[in-house]
């Protein structure tokens, strides 16, 4: 149980291939924390730095308030899962979970007793005098799970544990470890691509991308607020819509145009635009696909379009579809809400009308892709006070890491 | 605003608008009145799809033909497998052949030389008495077992521990030496014989001495074998050495309680050609010998009993079964490890 930080974290390979950037991030003791990203973001290489499995070209780690940076993976009090598991095929369930105990040669009773009380929580009791090969890829990364647990670490690593895994046993596993992190109640870093895992498991989650961090904050503060357009597409399944439009203002009023259709901003998105004092401007516009409605052609704010690709996924129906301007959009609609006959006419090549919710609009910046709600910089002559205000109002979103912008 | 109701597209088929009226309160919207639905065209546009996906069914006679095809095939691979089946047993016959010759031979008491014919008229074990009172074969055999098991077990620890140390280990002029050795090792070995007869012969390792000198020979090159070993390394996961480094693993406790006991098959192997080695050696070991009988191996030894006509006529069987004792140590540790290369060692490792 131990706080862990990283202070200006870098890591460089060669001469100047940077994989990560300056890394900040206070984790708190017990602290359940996601680090995620596409591949090649460095979030494992940061992970690996954690655990002392990596060189640190600069800055600091500290865990537990005393700098790890020199410290053997074996003293800086970590235990860390694999996604290949790594469990040591010659050796039977129990001397997987022992070894590391026999290692630093803790007597025989303590042994049986610390592995027996992991296999016990892990349910793997039975598995006991098995090889690793004839265990299932579920036991075989409860075994690895266990093999972290007998250590009594202070900070449990976790990389990629469930993607070797089928998706069946992926979401089992994932609440298994949202029971089991209740039981060790320890400190966790968790590096997965998987954002539902991402965003089932984490306290917190830091977004990065090419060694950046993009965002830190809770499941839903990145969800409802991202702070660019990166975070914005990443989380979230279908991803979320974008489009370039041109956000206007009269009297008053925010409006967006996008593929001609003219529609108002309304509701707590407008307020926040106008608290800030946004001005008239080219902007990318972000709408989720559960956010988007069907509707008729008798709605003058609804966009037609044409159905591309029908994806039906049981609960609800994924919609492809291309504008008058030849984007896509992708349209998630609860199959609940229509009507039998409806449902069945849903079909490539036919024409639909569809309408954004305003009140979960995304306004990004066109040149930044910065939030605009959240964007510290004032765009023109706009006051240091009301931009503060504003993020103020967003529950503290990080932003000491947030990525140059371009 | 374009509205695409009934417009003709590319296909200029007519397709029909679907409109809903699932709009929430903060869906951006202006109109208050309720709407009708027209579903007609749209249940037209469904019967349609629906129509033009009915299964293509295939008829009888496509069936039958297909049948014909599936007989033929069928014919053309019995005759595959027969062909390829003859050419194995003749391979394998002209392989055994020379063996069961000299096993025959080896058995042969009528005669002494060499016979025009294979199958012995009368049998006994009489050549390998001979072999063992007569001639100094115990001795030769002892002396290059012993030499075997010698250079079997040094050469596997050189091997093991440079093949790891090249496969986990990234060190300047790495790529260097390992490029060196593979130049090197394209010369015959033979190639430095006068050079290393000269320095053996300065020690005193040659002659009676020369098991020695030869010792030191096989085993001082051996850690240019690493190549098989090392691409076996190569294929265990760097996680197990990551797992075990967490688990508080040194180096070397990480070599000989994870690496090596995984690595059977290739320890094995190693353990076999590093025995085979000296085992087998004829121009080396005839080299260092000076033609003295206590300096000879197995086989200097034995090519010595037919050298000139009188000694074959007199020793051609015991010759034969002198081979035939040379070939059981190696059939029979082959027999006994040959479970060893079944692989399977690492299964269950990482996901595979």
């Amino acid at each position: 149980m131990a706080s862990v930080k990283l202070t200006n974290v870098k890591k460089i390979y060669g001469k100047n291939t940077v994989a990560v950037h300056d890394f900040n991030l206070d984790i708190a003791d017990k602290e359940f924390i996601v680090f995620v990203g596409p591949s090649g973001c460095g979030k494992s290489t940061t992970l690996r730095m954690i655990a002392g499995l990596e060189d640190i070209s600069d800055g600091t780690v500290e865990i537990d308030g005393k700098v790890v940076n020199d410290l053997l993976p074996k003293d800086r009090g970590i235990a860390m899962v694999f996604q290949n598991y790594a469990l040591y095929p010659h050796l039977t369930v129990f001397e997987n979970m022992a070894f590391s105990l026999r290692l630093k040669k803790v007597d025989n009773d303590e042994i049986y007793k610390r592995v027996t009380e992991a296999a016990e929580v892990l349910g793997i009791t039975e598995y006991l005098t098995r090889r690793p090969r004839e265990l299932s890829g579920g036991q075989r990364q409860r075994v690895a799970i266990g093999r972290a647990m007998v250590r009594d670490s202070k900070v449990f690593l976790m990389d990629e544990p469930l993607s070797n895994l089928d998706a069946k046993l992926r979401n089992q596993m994932r609440a298994e470890i949202i029971l089991l992190r209740k039981k060790i109640n320890t400190t966790f870093i968790y590096v997965t691509h998987d954002q539902t895992e991402a965003m089932t498991l984490g306290d917190r989650i830091v977004i990065m991308k090419d060694g950046y961090i993009m965002q830190v904050g809770s499941p839903s503060q990145v969800f409802e607020m991202p702070e660019n357009l990166f975070v914005a597409e990443f989380i979230g399944a279908p991803k979320m819509n974008t489009m370039r439009t041109r956000l206007e203002l009269e009297k008053g009023e925010y409006y967006v145009s996008p593929f001609g259709v003219k529609m108002p901003v309304s509701g707590e998105k407008a307020e926040a635009l106008k608290e800030k004092g946004v001005e008239a401007q080219d902007i990318v516009l972000g709408v989720r696909p559960e956010h988007i409605t069907l509707s008729n052609s008798k709605n003058p704010c609804a966009v037609p379009c044409q159905i591309r690709v029908k994806e039906m996924m049981g609960s609800e129906l994924h919609l492809h579809v291309t504008t008058s301007t030849d984007e896509t959009l992708v349209i998630r609609v609860p199959t609940v809400d229509i009507a039998p006959h409806q449902l069945a006419a849903l079909l490539p090549g036919v024409r639909i009308y569809v309408t954004f919710r305003s009140k979960v609009m995304h306004f990004f910046n066109a040149e930044s892709e910065q939030n605009l709600l959240t964007e510290q910089k004032s765009i023109e002559g706009k006051s240091e006070e009301s931009a503060e205000e504003a993020i103020s109002s967003d529950k503290e979103p990080k932003t000491e890491n947030k990525k140059e912008e371009v | 605003m374009i509205d695409y109701k009934n417009t003709e597209t590319e296909e200029t088929e007519v397709v029909p608008v679907v409109e809903f009226n699932l709009d929430m309160e903060d869906s951006v919207s202006e109109y208050e009145e309720e709407i009708e639905l027209d579903t007609a065209d749209v249940d037209e546009f469904v019967r349609q799809q629906e129509a033009s996906q009915i299964h293509h069914v295939r008829s009888s006679k496509e069936q039958s033909s297909e049948n014909k095809k599936h007989g033929s095939q069928k014919k053309r691979r019995i005759v595959g497998n027969t062909i390829i089946h003859i050419v194995l047993v003749i391979m394998s016959i002209i392989w055994v052949a020379p063996f069961v010759f000299i096993l025959f031979e080896s058995f042969r008491v009528e005669s002494t030389g060499l016979a025009g014919y294979i199958i012995p008229h009368k049998w006994g074990f009489d050549n390998y008495v001979r072999l063992f009172t007569e001639t100094e074969f115990p001795r030769w055999f002892l002396s290059t077992f012993l030499m075997g098991l010698f250079c079997a077990v040094v050469q596997t620890i050189f091997i093991l521990a440079m093949s790891y140390a090249l496969s986990r280990n990234r060190f300047k002029g790495r790529k260097f030496l390992m490029n060196a050795m593979l130049v090197l090792g394209m010369f015959p070995g033979f190639l430095t014989l006068i050079l290393l007869y000269t320095l053996l012969h300065e020690w005193g390792l040659t002659g009676t001495n020369a098991p020695f000198g030869l010792a030191i020979i096989y085993v001082a090159s051996s850690g240019m074998g690493y190549y098989v070993c090392k691409g076996f390394f190569d294929t265990i996961s760097h996680s197990l050495d990551e797992a075990a480094m967490v688990d508080g693993a040194t180096k070397f406790q990480i070599f000989y309680k994870i690496i090596i006991p995984m690595s059977k098959p290739i320890v094995i192997y190693t353990i076999l050609m590093g025995f085979m080695g000296p085992w087998g050696d004829f121009i080396t070991a005839s080299f260092m010998s000076d033609n003295l009988p206590q300096g000879f191996n197995v086989a200097t030894g034995l090519q010595s009993l037919i050298d000139g006509q009188s000694s074959l006529n007199e020793y051609y069987t015991t010759f034969c079964a002198g081979g035939v004792m040379v070939a059981l140590p190696i059939t029979l540790l082959f027999m006994f490890l040959q479970k060893y290369y079944v692989a399977g060692v690492t299964g269950g490792a990482v996901k595979g």
